[in-house]
């Protein structure tokens, strides 16, 4: 148990060290915190009343946080499949610290679910399991199993090396494998929970769920680029320029695909001008006057189609500033389409006909930047422990070992 | 048993009295309702079509609800109609989400209720709230197996349509003409 103690100590000791500019940003993330979990006491004291959501559209800013993220966690994979199964050394080096966003980001997926469904304790209801047919009691398995496999192989791994061992290949490369399938499945899971609804024809499409997946592949690895980059300049992680550059080729296709996905589902929604196109025209063009997503969507369209231009264009994307705005551009832009503009149609106009719309209000504006933050305090947090035994400054001692 | 539910279109005439003595029966809380009237005018003016339907949850035997619900929560009874269990609801709102009729909502404790066909007053041998106050008695519960219940004689008059029935949700709330 030792080496274990000393691991753990060592981990929170690396984690609270840190210069002037890591505390200031410590502190950041801490007071949005504070601000998301005053916001958050406020909602369990007075309900739902507290936010925006209504029984027209009763699912809002957190589940469309929530779709966004189960994505960014699959994104991860993406620094996994062509480090495992192409054998690409640049990313091996980084697959610990991707594998790391998905636990954090994980995390902050099962916390969007806590305050969506108002008072905690409710969240063991869910243990009562309606399997196989409902897609919900999938998500939870699929999350919960993701979250433990990417949390063990990022353990054994970083608790080998600090041990000074090389972790042995056959007890994590399976459960690496297994991961890959896994995160292919938690994203596909989510697509379906959504197109499974034949009660709302917006959602009820089989692009969905290749969809999910190619803007997720997009917007994790841009996390991903601008999180290294960070890594690599604060904290001296000896980082490829290989690495980023394969990170940007998988950007610069996935957003392609994502941005043609998109486009063929609004030209089958549209071009037949069907009844069900409804939440379509709410979304792009406003619906009877309502037009509270159009600035929204087309914001997020152009967001992506710069991004797009961005990762293809050499003259662009070599100079790290524009490769960053681009990164930027893709994550906002995914997660506007994929969040509140996938959502919120979905629910537009309603079965009997009425249109509602929604925007989230500042409590739920305040309990999701809460979530964010704490995210990203996970997610720095874990890397000040990791980077250190990933370079080897951070060891068990000798006599701790024997 | 199969519990079912046959409104003649023809008798209503859209007074809402269903609608307010399911509230006061079940109290229903503010904003919310569990059955609602719907009033269709067809055609052009002289030759115009007035259809009224006193509408609620069709107590599906195909329920997308009953299929989304993550915990069992919402599910089949044994008389065919579908039910709700408060202390198994996680409030998620999948059944909302799922739902093609708009018939449930979110109550103040934050689970989700619906029409319930008000089977503590069935058990009882009591008809339904909407069903007792129905001043044309357009609403009528019954066993559909009972050859001599008044919704079997409806059913068998051969005109009953259900909503939205490309849904594929089998509703067991019908419509006769």
């Amino acid at each position: 148990m030792l080496p274990l103690f000393r691991f753990v100590t060592s981990s929170l000791r690396s984690m609270l060290r840190g210069g002037r500019s890591y505390y200031i940003w410590i502190a950041f993330l801490l007071a949005w915190i504070a601000l998301g979990g005053a916001a958050y006491l406020h909602q369990l004291r007075v309900g739902f009343v507290a936010t925006n959501l209504v029984d027209h559209v009763p699912w809002g800013a957190y589940i469309a946080n929530f779709t966004y993220l189960v994505g960014m966690a699959a994104g991860a994979v993406m620094l996994v499949i062509p480090a495992y199964v192409y054998h690409d050394h640049a990313l091996h080096d980084v697959v610990v610290l991707g594998e790391l966003l998905a636990v954090a980001v994980l995390t902050m997926c099962l916390m969007f679910v806590m305050v969506d469904i108002g008072r905690p304790d409710r969240i063991w209801h869910f243990i009562r399991f309606n399997w196989p047919v409902s897609m919900l009691t999938w998500d939870v398995i699929v999350l919960n199993g993701y979250l433990a496999l990417n949390a063990y192989i990022t353990g054994y791994i970083l608790f080998t090396k600090f041990c000074g061992r090389t972790p042995e290949r056959k007890k994590y490369v399976p459960f690496v494998f297994l991961a890959i399938g896994w995160a292919v499945s938690i994203h596909t899971v989510t697509a379906f929970l959504y197109s499974g609804m034949g009660a709302r024809p917006h959602w009820n499409a089989a692009i969905l769920a290749p969809r999910f997946l190619a803007s997720a592949f997009a917007a994790g690895p841009s996390l991903m680029i601008i999180a290294l980059t960070i890594v690599r300049d604060k904290m001296g992680f000896p980082l490829k320029d290989e690495a980023l550059n394969r990170l940007r080729q998988i950007v610069a296709v996935t957003m392609l695909i994502n941005l043609f996905f998109f486009f063929s589902e609004i030209f089958t929604e549209l071009y037949s001008f069907k009844h069900h196109a409804a939440s379509m025209r709410y979304l792009l063009f406003g619906l009877h006057g309502h037009t509270t997503l159009v600035p929204y969507i087309w914001s997020a369209v152009a967001l992506d189609v710069f991004a797009a231009i961005v990762f293809t264009t050499k003259a662009l994307y070599r100079r790290p500033a524009v490769l960053h705005a681009g990164c930027a551009a893709a994550i906002v832009g995914v997660w506007v389409e994929k969040g509140m503009g996938l959502v919120i149609p979905g629910f537009v106009p309603s079965p009997l006909g009425e249109v509602v719309d929604y925007i989230p209000s500042f409590t739920e504006f305040c309990v999701s930047a809460g979530i964010w933050a704490t995210g990203a305090l996970i997610y720095t947090l874990l890397l000040k422990a990791a980077v250190p035994i990933e370079l080897g400054t951070s060891r068990l001692e000798p006599e701790a070992a024997s | 048993m199969r519990r079912v539910m046959v409104i003649d279109a023809r008798r209503c005439v859209g007074c809402e009295a269903c609608v307010v003595a399911c509230k006061t029966e079940n109290h229903v809380p503010d904003g919310a309702y569990r059955d609602w009237v719907v009033q269709e005018t067809r055609g052009e003016y002289p030759s115009l079509e007035l259809t009224i339907q006193s509408q609620r949850c069709n107590h599906c035997s195909n329920a997308p609800c009953v299929a989304n619900c993550p915990t069992g929560a919402s599910h089949y009874r044994g008389d065919g109609t579908v039910q709700v269990d408060r202390d198994k609801c996680t409030g998620c709102r999948a059944c909302i989400a799922s739902c093609p009729y708009g018939a449930r909502y979110v109550a103040p404790e934050g689970h989700v209720e619906k029409c319930t066909l008000c089977v503590h007053r069935l058990d009882r041998g009591k008809p339904t709230a909407c069903e007792e106050v129905c001043p044309t008695s357009a609403i009528a519960t019954g066993d559909r197996g009972d050859r001599g219940s008044v919704v079997a004689l409806r059913l068998r008059r051969g005109t009953a349509s259900v909503v939205t029935p490309e849904a594929g949700t089998e509703p067991n709330v019908s419509y006769v003409r």
